[in-house]
């Protein structure tokens, strides 16, 4: 590792990096508070709740096809940030980022469940790796628009097949800047095969209200290798049910016979309906007679499985 | 009525599975996915903000 005399000094004395840090913040902080930025962000909150693009004039403008004005806002806003960092070399630009030497993002603004970034895929970092073997398809809605590079890429899209099974429809596309590329990320993934030079893009997704769970296909199979919660909250809410599982916690079964009853992803719901049998046998099963009883509820099944079950090992339960 | 006590590790799953938020089978598959960015704005929640926006 090379510690130049810049980063020596910062042993000694880290000064320069929180001045370094606050002239970053005061720039994000100042870009934010412009009136077009405050538009901005009003409209993404306006988009979180539920209004169309086509109702946004912002975000409609940004991602109309061939517009240039997504081009410039970018631009401007790289050339503001990009005099910050070159007076602050330390420094850290304020916002969400990440880059794994491929695949380089920025997040540029944020309300509820939808984000605007900015995404950058290196050619020479993706061209070295090897194919993807795997898609993925997240419970969002996607707009990317080209702003700069080129790339020849397919839109995939996932035709069930008799779950979990699902054929896919390739579309090969070209990716040149002005393009603009709507998706609905649950069936339809893009997925970039020869990038030039660098391809980038500003990415508005929308997570959708009822997320269902996130998908991985083999892509030469279509067959589902891997599923996973579409929304962090459920993940959140899941291990919150088994800790209080696992710590006993009689007095939350009425909570976790709630969670189960509510519309959440079968796998939250399947796990809180699991513990509440642990901790309380009544209302446990009380929650696990409704599933099992409920028209058109996914989970109706294995509840009933699993009701007759428990009333052939303890017939007791029958008089519930 | 005596109700027996119910062993939660003898219960079933579910015949699929569902992992927890962000967990993928393959990871060379994010890097031209959504799953990047939906992950980021949940991963930073976690992180002290101090000092990112």
């Amino acid at each position: 590792m090379q510690i130049g005399p810049h980063l020596r000094a910062l042993r000694e004395d880290d000064a320069p990096q929180r001045a370094a840090q606050t002239a970053l913040i005061a720039a994000t902080r100042e870009w934010r508070a412009r009136p077009d930025i405050v538009q901005l962000h009003s409209e993404l909150a306006a988009f979180s709740a539920a209004r169309p693009i086509a109702e946004c004039p912002m975000l409609a403008t940004l991602f109309e096809d061939g517009n240039p004005a997504a081009r410039s806002f970018v631009d401007d806003f790289v050339a503001i940030m990009t005099a910050v960092i070159s007076s602050q070399p330390l420094g850290q630009i304020a916002m969400r980022h990440s880059t794994d030497g491929a695949s380089s993002n920025l997040m540029l603004a944020q309300s509820g469940r939808v984000t605007l970034t900015l995404v950058a895929l290196d050619g020479a970092g993706l061209n070295r790796r090897p194919a993807p073997t795997s898609v993925s398809f997240s419970p969002n809605d996607s707009w990317d628009h080209i702003l700069a590079g080129g790339a020849t890429a397919s839109l995939l899209e996932a035709r069930p097949a008799g779950a979990p099974q699902v054929d896919f429809h390739h579309r090969v596309t070209r990716l040149d800047p002005g393009m603009v590329i709507a998706r609905e990320s649950s069936r339809q993934a893009l997925l970039v095969d020869r990038i030039e030079g660098r391809l980038v893009s500003l990415r508005l997704v929308r997570r959708h209200e009822r997320s269902g769970p996130a998908r991985e296909y083999d892509l030469a199979s279509g067959t589902l290798i891997h599923q996973a919660a579409g929304d962090a909250r459920e993940s959140r809410l899941e291990f919150m049910v088994s800790l209080l599982g696992r710590m006993g916690r009689a007095d939350a079964a009425p909570e976790l016979a709630g969670i189960a009853l509510e519309d959440w992803g079968e796998g939250l719901r399947w796990e809180a309906l699991r513990q509440c049998l642990g901790l309380d046998t009544a209302t446990g099963f009380a929650v696990l007679a409704t599933v099992a009883d409920r028209i058109g509820d996914p989970l109706a099944e294995p509840a009933r499985n699993l009701r007759a079950s428990l009333v052939s090992a303890y017939p007791q339960l029958q008089e519930l | 009525m005596n109700l027996p006590k119910i062993d939660v590790s003898a219960l079933p799953d579910l015949d699929v599975l569902t992992g927890v938020f962000g967990s993928l089978k393959n990871a060379s598959a994010v890097v031209t996915d959504d799953m990047l960015v939906v992950l980021m704005t949940y991963i930073y929640d976690v992180v002290d903000p101090t000092g990112l926006a």
